[in-house]
């Protein structure tokens, strides 16, 4: 590879960039104007329309029903004040009011207390939804409680009491954030959502136009048939897309800065003369970079996949909307970054640039960051390099087969991928809604409807419907007795394993306190423990093992049985809606994809599925009893040293189940 | 120098079936010596000479530049050809001199040689005027000119051109008929495919007959003349066909 062909290439698609008037002018000039506009011109019309609606006054309608001299005093000093207007109530009123002529109507009624002390109710009648109303509300209890204050202190005075009893407890708060953090606070909320945003758009503004455009415009021919190797082509216009991504970056982010600056003066709040500190900026634009390459890779490879600039738009449409949705994180307070979010790409983006701006973060977040979009990057990158060297993808024309196989090609036999993915997402919506509704009324007739309603039932009623055996389809056949034995050693063995690895996983990236809390719920439910382990052990055994190893992993067996599980497994771990399980849930579909499969019987990851979630059941119910005290520690965590006997059990009867299940037992089904 | 040798490039359609675009082809083509390659559309001319170039893989055999095997040695065979075509594109946002010069340092050309070499061609092709325009303010002539600098900045022994006036009007194909003539005349090899005739009867010194695939006849224009016994081009064409046609019809009916 000759990195100065990459760069002879960098050159020109910049200057090709640089001479279109119209990315110059989204690039450059609109954010320039925009900011300043947007952000100044909309502060300052609030704040005149404030000042006016203050100036405006308001009329206010009183009605005493106590008519005595405190009441009359109340109502008095409610004309102080300034351009209110205080009429007495009378039968146009409410019509008044309707008509907005009178913001407010107040009541005053009084009532005794048990010691016969007469007290007054003010009862203040407006329009939340107003703000002109909201703002009259304010300051009529505002002005109702100054009289308050001057009532108490002339009757304490009248008992010859001191009326600093008023004040007997003082409180004063003392704010130890700086004015530095609470900008950070601000600007950590809205800022990484604009900064990705800014990144994805100018690597979009370029990247259709880089290999699509060049198919359209019958330029790319040219290209390649020069010396420039492909590795070259696809380094060098990376290179462009990363340059206009973070140039865009930059330019909307010092654009938005001074205009906030601009504002904040005005202002003159506290936070005014606040500046990030230079590392910060540093540090921000040092993590931006891997996002903007993994945006120029992922861009890229859209562009590469297309056939012309329309069509990379409307595939780069969804990328927008996922990165959109994840940047978003940071509008939620509560989320905050750490080891496990440092792994999620744009979230952790997100994060740790709120991290920065409240100055709260640690260098291993910023490395698992960086690290983790690297990753997703290079596989990016090599994508788009696998591309360019598929000629069926770089040369495809208008009359083949256009876009993404899968979704265009139709559908032959039942059991295609195209129709396992739709059934397993109508399931995982019907799942989300209707299986956690019922889990939320009532937790234990919820698993059991869940089960049988929802992920039993339809596979049954669909294999009718197109009169299809079960039986076949399903596997529900007798399994070689001599494997069936060895289930119970292959299921406990890999349960210990998978535990422990998932306590592995719990000291790495910490399960929230929460989480925990709702799942220890679900062993402990107000149920006898036989009833507990049949909606929790042995109704999913069996629901479950039918959906994911009966039905679903026959849509994938086509092409090759061994991603038939893989994917299943994925599915199966992914409908499990529960990001902190994924991993070992993962290992355990696998496992029991691999069981169905060599063994060409449901019953035998049935029973494993069964004891699985009997172990982990059993092991919550009698913690701290007898044998179970011998192998987990406190109850929930398994002592450590199980994973020698786990791992040479697991190995051995997994091979003596593969060794008396002889392979091939079973076809695919068409 | 061509050396083409049982090259074949198979496609695998939507139905998962083999399709071959190129079917075991042989033929050379000689320094000094203008080689037609003459099929209907969809003969296979234009996947040849993708081939050729080593934008696509050939399936099976393979073929030299040169002496250079476009298996083994891609970058040697693209450094030694210069090719063009009829519908090829240009970067319209730049100027001719600045397309000229982006494929000339591509070729790895030093910028003061690429210079020399932009100001002789361009005096030879009459282009001073209009080389510091911007491509997209000049006439399909024009632009056939930029390309026509471009496909030869690198001075390659062997010229590809690939239907080079399809679509041009007819003072710019004769611009390119007289550049594939000078090329002879400079010793290169040159070899170009067509659907025309006529193109093939006035510039070709030999011409392969392209079907389906499969070349049918290769050899001077005399030579098909004889082996046909027809005199027009056009005819000897549709001759080579529909014995071609007969051949494999009487194939299939043995069975």
């Amino acid at each position: 590879m000759n990195f100065k062909h990459s760069l002879v290439i960098y050159r020109k698609e910049l200057m090709e960039v640089l001479r279109d008037k119209r990315t110059i002018f989204t690039t450059f000039i609109l954010p320039i104007i925009l900011y300043p506009l947007i952000i100044v011109g909309f502060n300052s019309i609030m704040i005149r329309q404030t000042k006016s609606l203050e100036e405006r006054g308001a009329t206010v309608a009183v009605q005493d029903s106590v008519n005595n001299s405190i009441s009359r005093q109340l109502i008095q000093d409610l004309t102080k004040i300034k351009n209110y207007t205080i009429i007495p109530y009378s039968e146009t009123t409410s019509r008044l009011y309707e008509d907005k002529d009178i913001q407010c109507i107040v009541t005053i009624r009084d009532s005794l207390g048990s010691d016969g002390t007469q007290f007054f109710k003010v009862y203040i009648q407006y329009d939340k939804s107003k703000e002109q109303s909201r703002m009259v509300f304010n300051k009529l209890s505002e002005q109702l409680s100054k009289t308050e204050k001057e009532l108490q202190k002339e009757l304490l005075q009248s008992f010859g009491i001191s009326p600093d009893f008023l004040n007997l407890i003082d409180i004063r708060e003392r704010d130890t954030s700086s004015a530095q953090k609470k900008m950070g606070m601000l600007l950590g909320m809205f800022l990484p959502y604009i900064v990705i945003m800014m990144l994805f758009a100018g690597a979009s503004i370029v990247a259709a136009d880089l290999v699509a455009g060049e198919k359209e415009r019958k330029t790319l021919e040219t290209l390649l048939v020069s010396s420039v190797g492909r590795l070259e082509i696809v380094c060098g216009k990376y290179l462009t897309i990363i340059t206009l991504a973070m140039l865009n970056m930059i330019i909307n982010l010092f654009s938005i800065s001074f205009s906030l600056k601009f504002m904040l003066a005005n202002q003159s709040t506290e936070m005014a003369g606040v500046s990030l500190p230079l590392n910060a900026i540093l540090i921000l634009l040092i993590a931006m970079i891997p996002l903007a390459t993994l945006f120029a890779a992922i861009l890229l490879s859209i562009s590469t996949f297309s056939r012309n600039i329309k069509e990379a738009r409307s595939y780069e449409q969804p990328l927008l909307i996922i990165a959109m949705l994840l940047g978003m994180v940071s509008f939620f307070p509560a989320i905050e970054i750490n080891n496990l979010m440092a792994l999620i790409p744009i979230v952790n983006i997100a994060l740790l640039f709120k991290g920065v701006l409240i100055n709260e973060f640690t260098i291993s977040q910023i490395l698992l960051t960086i690290f983790s979009t690297v990753v997703l990057d290079v596989i990016a990158i090599i994508i788009t390099i696998k591309l360019f060297n598929t000629e069926s993808v770089l040369f495809r024309t208008e009359e083949e087969s256009g876009g993404l196989k899968v979704f265009k090609r139709k559908p032959k036999t039942f059991f295609n991928p195209y129709n396992g993915i739709l059934y397993f997402s109508i399931a995982l919506i019907v799942l989300y809604y209707l299986g956690s509704y019922w889990q939320t009324k009532d937790l234990f007739s919820g698993l059991i409807q869940t089960e049988i309603i929802i992920i039993a039932l339809p596979v049954l009623l669909i294999l009718r419907f197109l009169r299809l055996k079960p039986k076949e389809v399903l596997r529900l056949k007798n399994p070689n007795w001599n494997s069936f034995l060895l289930i119970p050693f292959i299921a406990v063995s890999a349960q210990i394993i998978v535990s422990i690895i998932s306590q592995l996983i719990n000291i790495v990236f910490p399960f929230p306190e929460k989480y925990l809390e709702a799942l220890s719920q679900l062993y402990k439910m107000n149920e006898t423990p036989w009833k507990v382990f049949m909606a929790i052990a042995l109704l999913p055994g069996i629901c479950e093992e039918l959906l994911f190893r009966g039905f679903i992993i026959r849509f994938f067996e086509k092409y090759s049985v061994r991603w038939a599980v893989v994917i299943s497994a994925i599915l199966f771990a992914a409908y499990h809606l529960d990001p902190f399980r994924f991993v070992p849930v993962l290992l355990l579909g696998l496992l029991l994809g691999y069981l169905a499969i060599r063994s060409g019987s449901i019953y035998t990851s049935m029973f494993s599925h069964i004891i699985i979630n009997g172990m982990a059941f059993v092991l919550v119910t009698y913690s701290n009893t007898g044998w179970v005290k011998f192998i987990a520690k406190d109850g929930e965590n398994l002592n450590y040293w199980l994973i020698v006997p786990a791992l040479i059990i697991f190995c051995l009867s997994l091979y003596a189940f593969h060794k008396v299940t002889a392979k091939g037992e079973d076809k695919c089904v068409e | 120098m061509i050396k083409v040798e049982n090259l074949s490039k198979v496609f695998t359609k939507k139905d998962g079936t083999n399709f071959y675009a190129v079917d075991k082809i042989n033929f050379t083509a000689g320094d000094g010596e203008i080689v037609c390659l003459l099929g209907v559309n969809g003969a296979g001319k234009t996947t040849t000479m993708r081939v050729l170039s080593t934008i696509f893989q050939p399936s099976e055999g393979t073929a030299e530049i040169q002496g250079w095997d476009i298996k083994k040695h891609p970058n040697k065979v693209r450094e030694n050809i210069g090719f063009l075509s009829g519908d090829t594109g240009l970067y319209d946002r730049l100027s001719g001199r600045e397309f000229i010069t982006y494929f000339g340092r591509l070729y790895s050309i030093a910028d003061n040689i690429i210079k020399q070499r932009i100001s002789e061609m361009a005096t030879l092709l009459d282009m001073n005027e209009f080389l510091d325009k911007k491509i997209e303010f000049l006439s399909s002539g024009m632009k056939q000119k930029v390309s026509i600098v471009r496909s030869i900045i690198h001075y390659p022994p062997v010229m590809i051109f690939d239907e080079p006036t399809a679509g041009l009007d007819i003072l710019t194909s004769r611009n390119i008929i007289s550049f594939m003539r000078d090329c002879k005349k400079r010793g290169k090899c040159v070899l170009f495919s067509t659907h025309i005739m006529r193109e093939a009867e006035r510039l070709a010194d030999r011409i392969v007959l392209i079907h389906k695939g499969k070349i049918l006849a290769d050899g001077t224009l005399e030579d098909l003349r004889n082996t046909s016994s027809q005199t027009d081009l056009d005819d000897i064409f549709v001759y080579y066909i529909n014995q071609y046609t007969d051949e494999t019809e009487l194939r299939a009916n043995e069975f």
